[in-house]
This record gives structure tokens, C-alpha cells and sequence, in this order.
């Protein structure tokens, strides 16, 4: 990978990247781990890329692939604390943001189902809810009806923890 | 009041260096390692499985009368075992701490070797298996007499002029010497066909992987 396409076309996603990697690791280590094959997967298919959609929504969507198969592998492989859903416990205590009230919104994410996190990182992103049903592969009118959802459930999680 | 979560998650990343993207330097570390990893413990699991299948074959063979067969085939695999065990060995030493780089081509080295080795060894593991096998068949016992010569003698029977070295048609030998030298021709091909059929998509990976590098260093 070259160190323009790297400069060009991921650095400026990065942080999307870098913030769906954190949901779906629970170590930093695992995390390096993630966004080093988000990177080379984004790397490898840029020629299948037909500009049929944004080149950000192509991103984020190997992002998600890549995280997915590769949460798939370690639950395929036995790794005991990676599951549908990752509880506060079974993350690294070295692996946090300075930021408390945003360590305990990222395990509440981490206790969603895969495609859920998913969901709501986008939306807090910002992205339209067109583009997320592209990202996901669904619906766009199942969307808005599945971010609430999360977000109900999500501040059920948080109930009382954050002010 | 309590926070939104979309104000917690705006706040929290301004006030976070948590954005800061991971070195890519050495992306393929990681990956390189995992790999040869991967190799090990399939190599390590196969010479385990030869070990086991040996002694299986030597009982099952020793129970059956074709004992012959069970010792030749526990011998040849005890060498092949002996001999991969020190080429794994050699694999063991080789530094993880060094450039993925120059880990996965020291890897990549090792692979040509153990090759090399292995095929030669085949030309020679073949045949001798295909005659362990006819010894250990031409020896059952058939009430009393080999069940070679049984047999030899009832063709005889009903082809009395059948030309005979040392009691065994020379038709026969004829065919064994070319199935040998058959095997002991394509062995190495054998084996290679055995070998990525095992180990061919690692080996696939790690081609995928060395391009990669090759192409990241231009």
C-alpha cells in the first residue's frame, strides 16, 4: 500500500475506522489487529471500487465486513469473551478513552448485537440514513425505526450512569 | 440532566487524542506471525497424525499377517518423522522479532528446504511403500503356503508355460520394477500434490502476503 493511497483515501476515514474497530475489539492489541486489515482490505479491493456509491460508503462497508469476519474468526476459534455482545468486564482496563462517560457509551455499544453497533456508530456519524442502509445492505425505512430502538435500549444500559 | 448519547459521543471524542490512527509501519507483523503460526500447528498436528497412523498400521498389520508391511511403513514413517521433526526444529529458531519481511522470507527459505528435502525423500518412500505392500501380501498366509506362491501356482495351472525368475512370473516382476520406477519418478510430484493439498492455502497466503510486502517496499 502506498503511503499516498494511505495519505488520500484512508487517513481522512480514519476516524470512522478507528471508531467501529474499537466496537468490535475489546484490547488494544485486538484493535491494532482490526484497523490494520480494515486498512489493507480497503487497500486490496480499490479496483473493485465502481464509484457506484460514495468512496466513503465503501470504506466504511469493508470496515464493517472486515470487522465482522474477523469477530467471526475469533468466536470460531473459541476466544471465550468474544460474543454477540462484549460486557463492560471482559475489556481491557488499559484499552479506554480519558473520556469515562465515553468508555461506558462504548460498552454499552459493545453489549448491542454486530450489526446494531454498527448502526448506531453510523448514526452518530451522522450519516444520512440512506447511506447507512447501503453500508448495512437494508432498508432505508427500516432504519430510522431500528436507531431508536437502540437508543432506547442503549440509555436503558446507561440508565443513571451518565449526567 | 442527563447527556444525550449523541452529546456523549460528540464531547467525548473532542476531548479524546483517541482518534490517533495506529502506526501502519509494520502492518504485516501481526499477520506474518499469525500465518507461520498457523503452519506450525498444522505441521506439528500432521507429524503427530504419521506417528499415530504408524503404530495403528503396525497393529492392524500385525493382526492381519501382513506384518511385513505394518514394519516397513512404521520404519520409512519413523524416518519421515525424525527427519521433519529437526527441519521443524530449525523453524522454531527462526526470529519473530525480525522485519515481517525478512521473517515471512527466512519462512519462505525454510519452506524450499523442507521441500527439497522431503521430495528426494519421497522418491525413495514411495516405491518402498508399494513393495512393503507386495511382500506384505505376497507373505499372507494361505493355509499353510505365501499367498503369492499360492496364487503363482494356480496361474501356472492355466498358463503352464509362463516364464518364471525365481518361482515369480517375470510378467509380474516386470510390472512391479515399472510401478516402482513410476513412483520413484513422480514421488517428488506426489508429494508435492499431497502437500498443498494440506498446506496449500497457508501457502497461497503467504504468497499473497510476500507480494504485498514486495509491492509496499517499491
Amino acid at each position: 500500500m502506498s503511503s499516498d493511497f494511505y495519505q488520500t483515501s484512508i487517513l481522512p476515514f480514519s476516524g470512522i475506522i478507528i471508531k467501529l474497530c474499537r466496537a468490535y475489539s475489546n484490547s488494544q492489541e485486538d484493535f491494532e489487529d482490526y484497523f490494520q486489515e480494515v486498512c489493507l482490505q480497503i487497500w486490496r479491493s480499490k479496483d473493485n471500487f465502481r464509484e457506484e456509491s460514495q468512496w466513503s460508503t465503501w470504506v466504511y462497508r469493508i470496515s464493517l465486513n472486515v470487522c465482522l469476519t474477523l469477530l467471526k474468526k475469533k468466536k470460531s476459534k473459541g476466544h471465550h469473551f468474544v460474543s454477540d455482545s462484549l460486557t463492560a468486564e471482559e475489556t481491557e482496563d488499559n484499552y479506554a478513552f480519558s473520556d469515562e462517560s465515553l468508555n461506558l457509551l462504548y460498552d454499552a455499544i459493545r453489549q448491542l448485537s454486530e450489526i446494531d453497533r454498527a448502526i448506531i456508530m453510523l448514526y452518530l456519524e451522522e450519516k444520512p440514513y440512506q447511506e447507512i442502509a447501503e453500508i448495512i445492505g437494508t432498508n432505508p425505512n427500516n432504519i430510522g425505526v431500528r436507531v431508536k430502538r437502540i437508543k432506547t435500549r442503549l440509555k436503558k444500559i446507561l440508565d443513571g450512569k451518565i449526567y | 440532566m442527563e447527556k444525550s448519547i449523541e452529546d456523549i459521543w460528540k464531547e467525548g471524542f473532542l476531548k479524546s487524542d483517541a482518534l490517533v490512527a495506529p502506526k501502519i509501519n509494520n502492518l504485516y507483523s501481526q499477520k506474518s506471525i499469525h500465518i507461520i503460526d498457523k503452519f506450525k500447528r498444522m505441521f506439528k498436528i500432521n507429524l503427530i497424525a504419521i506417528v499415530a497412523f504408524s503404530f495403528i498400521f503396525l497393529l492392524i498389520t500385525y493382526f492381519n499377517g501382513m506384518l511385513i508391511t505394518g514394519i516397513i511403513f512404521f520404519v520409512v514413517l519413523s524416518v519421515l518423522v525424525i527427519i521433519n521433526k529437526r527441519l521443524l526444529n530449525d523453524l522454531e529458531k527462526i526470529d519473530k522479532g525480525a522485519s515481517s519481511y525478512q521473517y515471512l522470507k527466512t519462512f519462505n527459505d525454510w519452506i524450499k528446504k523442507q521441500v527439497s528435502i522431503n521430495e528426494r525423500f519421497s522418491r525413495f518412500m514411495y516405491p518402498i511403500i508399494f513393495l512393503s505392500i507386495i511382500m506384505g501380501w505376497w507373505f499372507i498366509d494361505a493355509e499353510g503356503i505365501p499367498l503369492g506362491e499360492r496364487l503363482v501356482g494356480e496361474v501356472l495351472y492355466g498358463f503352464p508355460d509362463i516364464y518364471l525368475i525365481q518361482g515369480v512370473p517375470l510378467i509380474s516382476i516386470i510390472i512391479i520394477v515399472l510401478i516402482v520406477g513410476l513412483l520413484a519418478l513422480f514421488g517428488d510430484r506426489i508429494y508435492k500434490w499431497d502437500l498443498n493439498l494440506v498446506y496449500g492455502r497457508v501457502f497461497k497466503k503467504l504468497e499473497e502476503l510476500m507480494a504485498d510486502i514486495e509491492e509496499l517496499k517499491k
